[in-house]
């Protein structure tokens, strides 16, 4: 053990060339699953934030927010069924936003709410008054500022910030029903609705009740026109979340292999160039145990040096990438890439384990 | 070259498990790019393979055709622009339909009959002209011509009178009908709508003016409106770069893979070939020759490893269920062969400095060839 850190100490350069490639590996790792976190949370934070465990959609809009309608008679009806305590009606307007003084437009969901979801205030009493998502500050948006939304430029002002309410990867703004409304009607006219009518519910289920018994019992009462799921069911029916995870997840994985593959191929040759050393060591009566065991502590402090360089790479990196692309970078990932990190490390350099139980301590003396 | 040839002959497990390695490695690559041109062309296909050479969006849909609205002023507006040719609106939706019981999922495309925005890949049946008339793509599954189908409440009705391929939208088959279908499908699926506005312009340049003037012209006239080449806003459709970035990524870490493979098991067999090498250069051979041995190894590798990947590619693409119809493009392999060429050789590039290193007096002062350290 002593030896393997005595050589790490006193050679460094004999094991800079697998340092820069994991440096370079734990970067590439940091930025894909920042990334990653970055989309699927601005995908989808509208819906997590949303109260209630169920959302409520019509049963021909194939779970798609912005096709879905859910006329009053319909809400009414879902209101009534045993086991909803509380039912909200949301809607919402994907339209472009003209921020003052900026020449790059943003693109935003205006949400009309009638229950507040968790991080959002109830909805602003004043018609055209919107709470903003706070990732909007990166295209200028600030408070008190009035937005100009939609071709025919219909005007929106900003009277707080909420966070992580992001919809399909536009800025969230929140207002009451009525902003959303005349948003819809003079933005996009095709998709205004009739006074009552909302894109989805949010139902909040009453105390013991059982969620999916009560999402069938709303479908069967209101004759099968609704489709009703669950919270995190919606999130993953989002439009290309399951594809984008796995897209980038095939990724990462890739890199954790390539990752073992680089160790595996620099322990290989390393352990061919020192096997006199390790003859030495055999004859003086270290197991191959001991040997091999030197082989992992430099895999491991060469991945945990490794990592510690590349995340601070990555941090420098996030200063220099846009605010506008949607990279977040947590602890959580962090630990996972580090852990992943070391894990591939050791089982790269245990390829080399068969070279080293080979070798003969005789091959010491010629 | 004809040590390196034997020297081949003699271990052909080894050099032939590294060839099947790289081999898989070099397939993984021509296949995801096959894949990648077969999934662009569904996100985009549609816009492609629309007669409209110039598209002009709302400016504040940010180049997405489904995010735009025009209204009628605009349109007429962009038709009245010195250059145009031909122009009309193009309306882009995507709506449910019933089709022989099933709901399923179309990107509706209307265009007016005889105007731009018809589609160009058209493989059987006629173009959509009547009102209640369309043109699916092929890769609607299980649509024919003669097929009905209609809006999810059962309204609408629209007759498939043709089919047309590599038409899809946003990974969705698509239905080519008359604008006024698609105003009509509109209003059935939202009857609260209290208008139905194009999605775009789609415009044909007059004979002699090229595309990029006219949609330099139509930005630099019409306010509010962003005029793309259809070749521009294929390349600006959502989606389009992010895939495209993503796969670059698994592409060029596949490529550094085989690159680092075969770098690594050449200079792991030229540490372990040391001693022997020590002693041809000893008795007189140049190191020249060595190096050209350990090209010539490597080049037959690499060789062989792409006849195996081209091999897999074909049998891939014949038999592969992805989904999405795939079509080898025989110049991005080609670019990908280059590469993947270039990167290994530069990867045994530290064996070659090895073998160059190699000193002939070591041969005498090495106990394994008999010398006396």
């Amino acid at each position: 053990m002593k030896v393997a850190l005595l050589e790490l100490r006193r050679r460094p350069w004999r094991f800079a060339p697998a340092v820069i490639a994991l440096v370079l590996l734990t970067v590439l790792l940091l930025v894909l699953g920042g990334l990653l976190d970055g989309l699927y949370n601005g995908f989808t934070g509208a819906l997590r934030a949303q109260p209630g465990q169920l959302l409520t959609y019509a049963a021909d809009a194939k779970l798609s927010v912005v096709r879905s309608r859910i006329d009053a008679a319909t809400t009414a009806e879902v209101k009534r069924v045993p086991g909803v305590e509380q039912v909200g009606g949301l809607g919402v307007a994907l339209v472009g936003a003209k921020v003052p003084g900026q020449a790059t437009e943003a693109s935003v969901a205006l949400f009309g709410y009638e229950r507040a979801p968790h991080g959002v205030p109830a909805p602003p009493r004043q018609t055209g008054q919107v709470y903003a998502d706070t990732s909007l500050k990166a295209y200028g948006v600030r408070a008190g500022q009035t937005l100009l939304l939609g071709p025919t430029q219909y005007t929106v002002e900003v009277v707080g910030w909420v966070s992580d309410t992001n919809f399909l990867i536009q800025g969230g703004l929140w207002g009451n029903v009525e902003t959303w409304q005349a948003a819809l009607a003079s933005a996009r006219p095709d998709q205004v609705l009739a006074p009552g009518t909302y894109q989805v519910l949010t139902v909040s289920t009453a105390a013991g009740a059982d969620p999916t018994r009560v999402a069938a019992a709303i479908d069967v009462a209101t004759g099968g026109t609704t489709h009703t799921v669950t919270r995190s069911f919606a999130v993953d029916s989002l439009p290309g979340i399951k594809q984008q995870r796995s897209t980038f997840n095939a990724i990462i994985y890739t890199t954790f292999f390539v990752a073992a593959l680089v160790v595996a191929l620099f322990f290989a040759l390393l352990t061919l160039e020192r096997i006199g050393m390790y003859a030495v060591f055999k004859a003086m009566g270290a197991s191959s145990g001991q040997v091999f065991g030197q082989v992992v502590v430099q895999a491991i402090v060469i991945a945990a040096l490794s990592f510690v360089l590349g995340a601070m790479l990555a941090l420098a990196a996030r200063g220099v990438i846009p605010a506008q692309v949607p990279l977040q970078l947590t602890g959580g990932r962090a630990i996972e890439v580090a852990v992943g990190l070391i894990v591939m490390s050791t089982l790269g350099s245990a390829l080399s384990l068969r070279r080293v139980v080979g070798i003969d301590p005789a091959t010491a003396i010629g | 070259m004809l040590l390196a040839s034997r020297e081949i002959r003699r271990a052909p497990v080894r050099f032939g498990l590294l060839a099947g390695a790289i081999g898989l490695l070099i397939f993984l690559v021509f296949f995801q790019q096959t894949l990648l041109s077969a999934l662009l062309n569904s996100f985009t296909g549609a816009l492609q393979n629309q007669s409209g050479t110039v598209l002009v969006f709302s400016s504040e849909a940010r180049e997405n055709v489904e995010a735009s609205v025009l209204s009628p002023d605009i349109v007429a507006k962009v038709a009245a622009v010195p250059g145009v040719g031909q122009a009309g609106p193009l309306g882009v939706a995507t709506l449910t339909f019933l089709a022989r019981g099933q709901q399923v999922d179309l990107a509706v495309i209307g265009a007016e009959p005889g105007k731009p925005g018809q589609p160009t890949k058209l493989i059987s049946g006629r173009p959509a002209t009547a009102a209640g008339e369309g043109v699916a793509s092929a890769e609607a599954q299980g649509l024919a011509i003669g097929d009905t189908v209609t809006t999810a409440a059962g309204r609408s009705p629209v007759t498939i009178v043709g089919l047309t391929e590599q038409s899809q939208l946003s990974v969705l088959p698509t239905l080519f009908v008359a604008y006024a279908t698609y105003m009509t499908l509109r209003k059935a699926a939202n009857p609260d709508a209290t208008a139905v506005l194009a999605s775009a312009v789609a415009v044909i340049p007059s004979s002699g003016v090229s595309q990029q003037a006219v949609a330099a012209s139509i930005n630099a006239t019409v306010p509010g409106v962003a005029a793309l080449t259809r070749s521009d806003a294929v390349a600006n459709a959502p989606g389009v770069s992010s895939t495209k970035g993503s796969i670059a990524i698994v592409l060029a870490l596949a490529v550094v893979v085989v690159a680092l493979v075969t770098g690594f098991f050449f200079l792991i067999l030229t540490v372990q070939k040391t001693a022997s090498l020590t002693l041809l250069r000893a008795v007189g051979v140049p190191a020249s020759y060595l190096v050209r041995g350990l090209f010539h190894q490597v080049t037959l590798v690499l060789g062989v490893a792409l006849l195996i990947a081209v091999g897999l590619l074909l049998a891939a693409t014949a038999t592969a269920n992805a989904g999405l119809p795939l079509t080898i493009e025989p110049r991005a392999l080609l670019t990908s062969t280059v590469v993947i060429v270039g990167l290994s050789l530069l990867g045994v590039a530290f064996s070659v400095w090895r073998v160059l290193r190699i000193e002939p007096v070591q041969a005498v002062s090495r106990p394994g060839l008999g010398g006396i350290e």
